[in-house]
């Protein structure tokens, strides 16, 4: 297990120097530290007062947690300027600059924002402006924190595993949260009416209400990209199938129709024109995706006994939980090169897959026993990264899209 | 293993779709014995569940129906005890029962809530095709979220993938 891993970081590395000349040796010529990350300076910030240092330090966690970067003061990258405390947040005066003579002015005022944000936006614009990908730094985690069988709540933190927010308080079991994309709603199965229905709850202490309540099981809801419909597990035909629901009138549309199999799972494609999910037809659970326009699906998982819980990245690919004859691991599909020969995690069992709007993270759920941890995987060979050190059974992780 | 619970299946799924004068045991599209559960206007399909619109009956207990793994198929050895249920609802016509099913901790809870569903709706078959109304039975799916035995072994296994009886009056 430790040579193929080993074996993955060299191939990931050298795709990484690929990736990195072809795309952007044209602009950027940047001094290179450790495994294909930019080294860069923030020697030349000028940080004062408690709330200064804290955007520094922010600053410097951000850049390195986006994977792209290593803080170091020789880095030929460089940020100048002033980061000022200011009432009780900050206000922030700077350049970035790299060689060739490019380089961006950012200032931020200080406003409604607080330090930690600002630091976020700021480190987000430089991996936005470096990189051509999106910034992390500003986005949410969403998850579930099981109490044994006596309840669950939902609970979410920012991406650097700070600012831990309960979102319920219900202590009622709850699955399978998901966002919306304008990262101020989710969608979860909640068993606040004794069996599992579907609701929409605004996270930053907004209302809820129920969504999908017909009889039998309501699972499984993800909105489309267009952020119109609704994909969702209904099982009143007399077992769990897919639809869609149409959001605001409640229309339904039933996409499967299999009888001795159960769907689950459901999760879209970016362009909001297929669907993967999982369905257990063959006997065990396989991923499958619908092109909506045809409603024909196709299998696209061969690999393991068990393949399931998918989730679809920006860039087209699919992350999943596999079974190989161990423990469950994240693997990852993309339509090129179908099911990867090796994993993204290693070890224990890892589940409940969500990617990063940079197509490069993954946060899991990694479990032992009756506890599991929340974890951030790298597609590109950094090692996981614990997102919080508090105990107990956190599981279900979704990855806000801003 | 695999060859024992596709005859199992084989062997129910006939006795089922049989009784439920349907067509094909191999056609995927949707049939008789699904659209008989479908009855438009049904309290059934309208959302109320007995839970809501009843009270619980604690006076009758029923015997829990135990899964094989990864199957939502009522074992040979387990069907008496949905017999007996049926046979309780054809004695006492004014009850109805809602079926719980639940998984043991393999798989991520989301599948599980399917797999649960799909157990429990495997019972409400089999007691409908003894003649009791579609409407009288009722399926709640708790997935792996209210394990009997928080164990990591076989016997903890067991005893999770359950089927329970609720009955309502």
């Amino acid at each position: 297990m430790k040579k193929n891993l080993m074996i993955s970081r060299f191939f990931a590395t050298i795709a990484v120097f690929v990736c990195a000349s072809a795309t952007f040796a044209a602009d950027i010529e940047i001094s290179k530290l450790g495994a294909g990350k930019d080294a860069i300076s923030l020697a030349g910030l000028r940080a004062s007062g408690t709330q200064g240092k804290l955007f520094s330090q922010t600053l410097m966690s951000d850049l390195e947690r986006s994977g792209w970067f290593k803080v170091d003061s020789s880095g030929a990258m460089r940020v100048t300027g002033t980061a000022e405390e200011a009432a009780s947040t900050v206000q922030v005066s700077c350049s970035v600059a790299w060689a060739g003579g490019k380089g961006f002015q950012w200032s931020h005022a200080a406003g409604d924002e607080d330090t930690r944000r600002t630091a976020h936006l700021f480190a987000d614009e430089i991996v936005r402006r470096t990189k051509g990908v999106p910034g992390i730094a500003c986005t949410r985690i969403l998850m579930v924190r099981r109490n044994g069988n006596k309840g669950s709540d939902l609970f979410m933190c920012d991406a650097d595993g700070r600012n831990m927010k309960q979102v319920t308080h219900d202590h009622v079991y709850c699955v399978g949260p998901r966002w919306t994309a304008d990262g101020k709603a989710a969608y979860y199965t909640s068993y606040l009416d004794g069996r599992p229905c579907v609701y929409r709850v605004a996270v930053d202490g907004g209302p809820r209400q129920k969504v999908s309540s017909y009889l039998g099981l309501n699972a499984g809801a993800s909105v489309s990209p267009s952020g119109a419909e609704l994909a969702l597990i209904l099982s009143f035909p007399g077992n769990p199938e897919l639809f869609l629901m149409q959001l605001g009138s409640g229309t339904l549309t039933r996409l499967t129709r299999t009888q001795m199999a159960a769907e689950a799972s459901p999760a879209w494609s970016p362009d909001g024109r297929q669907i993967v999910y999982t369905s257990d037809g063959t006997g065990r659970a396989q991923l499958y995706v619908m092109e909506l326009a045809t409603r024909q699906s196709r299998r696209i998982t061969f690999r393991g006994s068990e393949n399931l819980n998918p989730s679809w990245a920006k860039d087209g690919r699919i992350a999943y939980a596999t079974c190989r004859g161990g423990p469950y691991q994240i693997a990852v599909w993309d339509a090129r090169n179908s099911e990867s020969s090796e994993t993204v995690s290693d070890g224990a069992s890892h589940e409940d897959p969500s990617w990063a709007p940079d197509s490069r993270h993954i946060v899991c759920s990694q479990r032992d026993g009756n506890n599991a941890s929340i974890y951030i995987l790298d597609t590109l060979g950094d090692t996981p990264i614990r997102l919080f050190p508090l105990s107990g059974e956190w599981v279900s992780p979704d990855w806000s899209e801003r | 293993m695999r060859t024992s619970v596709a005859t199992v299946l084989a062997f129910t799924t006939a006795i089922v779709m049989l009784g439920s004068g349907c067509a094909s045991l191999h056609d995927k599209d949707s049939t008789k014995a699904t659209d008989a559960t479908l009855i438009p206007g049904d309290e059934a399909q309208l959302g109320k569940s007995f839970a809501d619109t009843r009270t619980l009956d604690t006076s009758v207990s029923f015997e829990v129906v135990q899964f094989t793994y990864d199957s939502f198929i009522v074992p040979p050895t387990q069907v008496s005890k949905v017999e007996a249920v049926g046979k309780y609802l054809h004695d006492n016509p004014t009850r109805v029962v809602i079926v719980d099913g639940h998984c043991d901790e393999r798989g991520s809870n989301e599948y599980n809530l399917s797999l649960g569903e799909q157990r429990a709706e495997a019972v409400r078959a089999y007691l409908i095709n003894m003649d009791i109304a579609a409407s009288r039975v009722q399926t709640r799916s708790f997935g792996k979220e209210k394990p009997l035995d928080t164990g990591h072994d076989e016997a903890a296994w067991a005893k999770n993938r359950r089927g329970e009886f609720a009955i309502y009056k």
